[in-house]
């Protein structure tokens, strides 16, 4: 069976550095930064742990319906969920992580644009 | 240059965080950069608890004076981010005068590792539960086609290798007129019946250390002594045997399909072997298993026969008679 890219990156060892890589950029965007004005630290970072992990094929489940409910109080719209994925695509570069995977994560993010997105 | 300045561009260098309180009125008297980052507030002559509200300045003096220090943690929110600062407050003099030395060190990250960790942690142990879960399910479907011993030799080595058994005893049941009921029973119906037969079977077998091997349609085959050296599988089998005849005539006073049993008995070595590559299943086989079907062919209505050779070991002869067939047949539950 393939290794995940989860696996193929080194494990949790290094997609932690992505995560907190991933958390800043995105708290410091002007376009979805203020969507996380009023959530707390622990809660943003289970979050993405979580979403990041699962995005790469790493040792978690993430229902649509759970996807979808995540998000469902926030007014997320097209160009929200194109920000996000712009800044993961940038995150996953500052990794080294291959264009052929970043694609590849790019690709199953976008299969999830009508669960987060309105 | 002059020692106080010299000082001042010290604690203007360093990482964390620097704020000079007046040990008396507890008012700011200097703070570096990375303080003045954290806290826009902080001026000369700002109170501490006009920046930390949550101190109590006076059990603080209290504490302190007596020579001790303040340590804690706090949070707050900057730029979208908590930040999470570990203070400790102690006292340092100055010519006569009493100044409370705070040092803020941001460990924000540590704690955004920190929850990150504990998120991670509760992921694996979910996946492991998960896994287990499915193992669990794997191994109880296993176990309903293996004998533990077998299963556990595929478990340990991945594969069975075939097993003589010098001497198990083994259990053959069908039902007359089989054939009939299959074409008068709706299909649903006749599966629902010997689902519910065979269940119970199972579960009388079980408590008497017999082991279902396989059925085929209305044939059902047990067997007792494969994993239990110990066992009396004569005297278990026999037992099995004549609860399922009970339980069946119990049954067939209630219900609306009346089930008439054959039960054939035999003795003697087995081959125990998962027999298939893909689809395989695990099948006895050997004299034992040959003498029980050919009892069975020969048994009547609701008897239970059994070999001459069976039914002459151990201390059961007692229990058989001879019958019609010519082979012996039980004569009492």
């Amino acid at each position: 069976m393939a290794n995940s890219l989860f696996e193929k990156y080194g494990g949790f060892s290094t997609i932690h550095s992505i995560v907190i890589e991933f958390y800043n950029s995105v708290l410091d965007s002007d376009v979805v930064g203020p969507f996380f004005d009023g959530t707390d630290m622990e809660s943003l970072i289970d979050h993405q742990t979580k979403f990041i992990s699962f995005l790469l094929g790493g040792p978690v489940s993430y229902p649509e319906a759970k996807l979808k409910a995540a998000h469902s109080n926030l007014d997320i719209q097209s160009p929200h969920f194109d920000t996000i994925k712009s800044l993961l695509g940038e995150t996953l570069t500052a990794f080294d992580v291959e264009e052929a995977d970043i694609e590849a994560v790019l690709e199953k993010i976008e299969t999830y644009r009508t669960v987060i997105a309105a | 240059m002059a020692i106080a300045s010299i000082n001042e561009q010290l604690l203007r260098a360093v990482g964390v965080g620097i704020a000079l309180f007046d040990g008396k009125s507890g008012n700011l008297q200097f703070c570096n950069d990375v303080f003045g980052e954290w806290f826009d507030d902080a001026g000369p002559g700002v109170a501490i608890q006009a920046l930390f509200p949550e101190l109590d300045f006076a059990e603080l003096k209290a504490r302190i004076d007596a020579g001790g220090r303040h340590s804690g943690e706090l949070s707050f929110r900057r730029n979208r981010r908590t930040l999470v600062l570990a203070q400790i407050i102690s006292q340092a003099t100055v010519g006569d005068e009493s100044v409370y030395v705070m040092e803020c060190q941001n460990i924000t990250r540590i704690r955004e590792l920190e929850s990150m960790l504990a998120s991670y942690s509760k992921m694996v142990e979910r996946n492991t539960r998960e896994i287990q879960k499915e193992k669990d399910q794997v191994e109880e479907l296993l176990l309903n086609i293996l004998p533990r011993g077998a299963y556990d030799e595929y478990k340990s080595f991945g594969v069975i290798t075939p097993k003589r058994y010098e001497d198990a005893s083994v259990l053959v049941l069908d039902f007359v007129g089989f054939t009939k009921m299959a074409e008068q029973l709706a299909p649903a119906n006749l599966v629902s019946e010997l689902n519910e037969l065979y269940t119970a079977f199972d579960q009388i077998g079980e408590q008497l250390g017999c082991e279902r091997i396989k059925t085929n349609g209305d044939t059902y085959f047990c067997i007792a002594g494969l994993e239990d050296s110990e066992l009396d599988h004569r005297a278990s089998i026999i037992k099995t045997a004549s609860l399922y005849r009970q339980f069946l005539k119990k049954r067939n006073e209630n219900s609306e399909v009346d089930w008439v049993c054959r039960i054939g008995l035999g003795s003697g070595a087995v081959i125990g072997s998962v027999v298939g590559v893909k689809k395989y299943v695990f099948d006895v086989f050997g004299p034992a298993v040959s003498d029980a079907v050919a009892a069975n062919t020969v048994a009547g209505d609701f008897e239970i026969i059994a070999t001459d050779a069976f039914a002459a070991e151990g201390s059961h002869a007692t229990q058989f008679a001879p019958s019609n067939s010519g082979m012996k047949v039980l004569i009492a539950d």
